[in-house]
């Protein structure tokens, strides 16, 4: 059974639709990718599916119901707008965190010794927030969301501002948080992120859900549209090449839908100024997926309008 | 629940252990007992029992005759002289701190001179010499034509209902309901001012979105609008009792202070009036907190808005010399000012019940309004970062379903 199920939810503020036709479902032990570019409404259907906005039409189950006060204590939450009391020491105010979401000032700050060595903020305990640094104030975050032991974990951006010590330590907590039967979902818009520790990803644009399934399926599904060229000359302004880049010397070429290699490898063939000296079909990255359908998105948006 | 008492607690021990606060709840009572202190040291000064000198030519002082006065009191001993030059010698050489010349025709002039180095003689010099020019003057007459004379008139004005009452002895409790009503619109004003400054706080440090997924927006800001309450109130307690041991041992040498009396029937219109005139404010309060991106930008709103409340105190005069003329009449009705309206009518006249009770319903059916209206303003505004909410905004959000 699903622990959140979001169905054709949708969104307006005034004539602004946020939230046009967004659905998924997010299972127990799986680490669920929720992305999208910015705009896209991935923080609005977070908020709805967390009751702070209520969607205008769709249906939300989270824990199999309506979304109430016993079933916010089952969730812990990390926002983008991350945000702690700056003038509250740092073990005061995760203390009081704690015990808004169910526990006992005591289990809150036994767990909390814990978290604190882990993160290697201890010694820091009695300091303002305003005197930890970025990277510190995002651990306590996080120590914030994980504190009272959530069923659902929703976490946005949660590697933005460490280092990669940190990253990696954070990584493994999410996993074992994984691993322990928890639902996480996760948005961020570091896509090798995503590939290292997502089941299975939602990709949202322009309001609407436009890719969705297992990781692993979806870069099945758009093998082929991605090659790995070396040679001399400029590979930039391929026809059919929806982004090209350069990486150890070699380009990647992500390829519209509507082209194949072959077509990219005749043109190639045919221009007196480039040499080709490698030719390789890649299996595409999520970041090579995510420019190509948020892209063709766009497109296809344009021609609506037109 | 129990997040509603979480946050009304975390609040109120988060305030109170501010170094701010301690200095400003402190630092009124330090001022209180230093003009008590200043009113007493005027009192006393230059009393040291040292004699009042006295030259009768009107043949008007016999020594025999002491005035009544109370087991615990005494009075400063009286010293005659035969001629002014005597007395000047005595007042020259400290043994006197000052003297009287009653002049042969005092009985048709009733004036008479006193002589004194630089200060002027303190209130207790003035009244225990009239206390012994009185008895004398009135020495002649039966005891209880006497009494009366000597202790002056008692005028006590009664309300027609009897509710009421004005003692002429009583000059400082007339200004208790002035008092009562200073003080709880600081209550009100100083905790919706906290409100304004912690939801403004919640938005400006990001925590709005991690408490509203945590707890309602009912007990965000109603358990928030109880602890600062709490801590106002716990200010004010302060205060009174600073105020109440100020009085107490300024009674023993300040006369008038020892027939303070509190007019016990201003705790009703505290009881019914207090809540919905909080909640009123809180409810704006919290819609202002909530539109705005900062503290400075929202705290210059409510200081526009403060001033309706603070309307009444503008109105003292008109209190005092007609305190049920029509505009105090419309002041008592508009809900921004009903409370503290009432408060300072109660001491100078009688209210009509039908204004009462009308005014406490519009009161209570404008605060309930402005919380509804705070809530949904809190609800869209709360998450706007750094960009206010314009009025048009403000106005959707009301009239939205959420």
């Amino acid at each position: 059974m699903s622990t959140v199920s979001v169905s054709s939810v949708r969104k307006n503020f005034g004539r602004v639709t946020a939230v046009k036709d967004v659905s998924f479902e997010v299972f127990p032990g799986e680490i669920f990718g929720l992305l999208g570019p910015n705009g896209a409404g991935k923080t609005t259907t977070i908020r709805m599916m967390l009751d702070i906005f209520e969607p205008d039409g769709g249906e939300i189950s989270v824990f199999n119901g309506r979304i109430d006060e016993a079933k916010k204590k089952r969730i812990g939450y990390m926002p983008e707008e991350r945000g702690l009391y700056k003038d509250l020491q740092l073990e005061q105010t995760l203390v009081f965190l704690g015990t808004l979401k169910g526990l006992a000032e005591n289990d809150a700050k036994a767990r909390l010794e814990g978290w604190l060595k882990r993160l290697d903020l201890y010694d820091h305990r009695q300091k303002k927030i305003q005197e930890l640094s970025k990277g510190m104030q995002q651990k306590a975050q996080l120590i914030a969301t994980l504190l009272h032991e959530p069923d659902l974990i929703v976490v946005d951006e949660p590697f933005s501002g460490l280092d990669p010590v940190n990253t990696r330590l954070v990584k493994d907590i999410i996993e074992e948080q994984r691993e322990a039967g928890k639902t996480i979902i996760m948005s961020t818009h570091q896509m090798y992120q995503v590939e290292a520790l997502c089941n299975r990803i939602v990709l949202i644009s322009n309001g609407r859900t436009v890719l969705y399934g297992e990781v692993s399926q979806i870069k099945r599904e758009f093998s082929g549209n991605a090659i790995v060229l070396e040679g001399q000359g400029d590979f930039s302004n391929v026809p059919g090449v929806l982004e090209a880049r350069r990486q150890n010397g070699a380009w990647h070429l992500a390829l519209n839908s509507s082209v194949n290699p072959q077509q990219v490898f005749r043109h190639l063939a045919q221009q007196d100024g480039l040499q080709i000296e490698r030719f390789e079909i890649a299996e595409p990255s999520l970041d090579d997926i995510f420019v190509r359908v948020v892209q063709e998105g766009k497109e296809a948006e344009e021609v609506r309008y037109a | 629940m129990r997040n509603f008492w979480l946050l009304a607690r975390h609040e109120y021990r988060k305030l109170v252990s501010k170094r701010s606060f301690l200095v400003g709840t402190l630092g009124f009572p330090l001022i209180i007992m230093m003009v008590m202190a200043a009113g007493i040291f005027i009192a006393i000064r230059g009393d040291q029992n040292t004699p009042i000198g006295y030259v009768d030519n009107a043949g008007l002082i016999n020594t025999a005759v002491v005035p009544q006065t109370d087991e615990d009191e005494t009075l400063l001993p009286l010293r005659p002289f035969p001629n002014e030059t005597a007395a000047r010698q005595a007042l020259t050489d400290q043994e006197i701190q000052v003297y009287f010349v009653i002049p042969a025709d005092y009985r048709r002039t009733l004036q008479l001179d006193a002589y004194y180095w630089q200060d002027d003689p303190s209130s207790t010099v003035v009244s225990d010499f009239n206390a012994y020019l009185r008895a004398n003057l009135a020495s002649d007459y039966p005891a209880s034509i006497r009494t009366r004379l000597v202790e002056g008139p008692d005028l006590v004005v009664r309300s027609a209902d009897g509710s009421r009452e004005f003692n002429s002895r009583n000059i400082f409790s007339f200004f208790i309901p002035f008092i009562a009503a200073f003080f709880f619109i600081f209550v009100v004003m100083s905790s919706s001012g906290y409100l304004l400054q912690v939801v403004t706080d919640e938005k400006e440090n990001r925590t709005v979105e991690i408490m509203i997924t945590t707890v309602s927006p009912g007990q965000l800001i109603g358990g928030k609008a109880l602890g600062l309450l709490a801590v106002s109130l716990t200010q004010v307690v302060i205060w009174v009792l600073a105020g109440v041991v100020a009085v107490f041992i300024g009674s023993f040498f300040i006369e008038a202070l020892r027939f303070i009396s509190v007019p016990w029937s201003l705790l009703l219109v505290v009881i019914f009036f207090f809540v919905p005139a909080y909640a009123f404010i809180a409810g704006i309060m919290t819609a202002i907190g909530s539109a705005v991106t900062e503290l400075t930008q929202a705290q210059q709103i409510a200081g526009i808005l403060n001033l309706l409340f603070l309307l009444p105190f503008f109105f003292t005069a008109l209190f005092l010399a007609n305190p049920n003329s029509p505009i105090l009449v419309f002041l008592t009705l508009f809900p921004t000012t009903s409370f503290i309206t009432v408060m300072m009518r109660w001491g100078m006249s009688t209210v009509p019940l039908w204004q009462l009770a009308l005014s406490w319903l519009i009161l209570v059916g404008s605060a309930m309004l402005s919380v509804w209206v705070a809530a949904r303003v809190f609800r869209t505004g709360m998450l706007r970062y750094g960009q206010s909410l314009s009025l048009k905004e403000a106005l959707t959000a009301v009239r939205s379903r959420s």
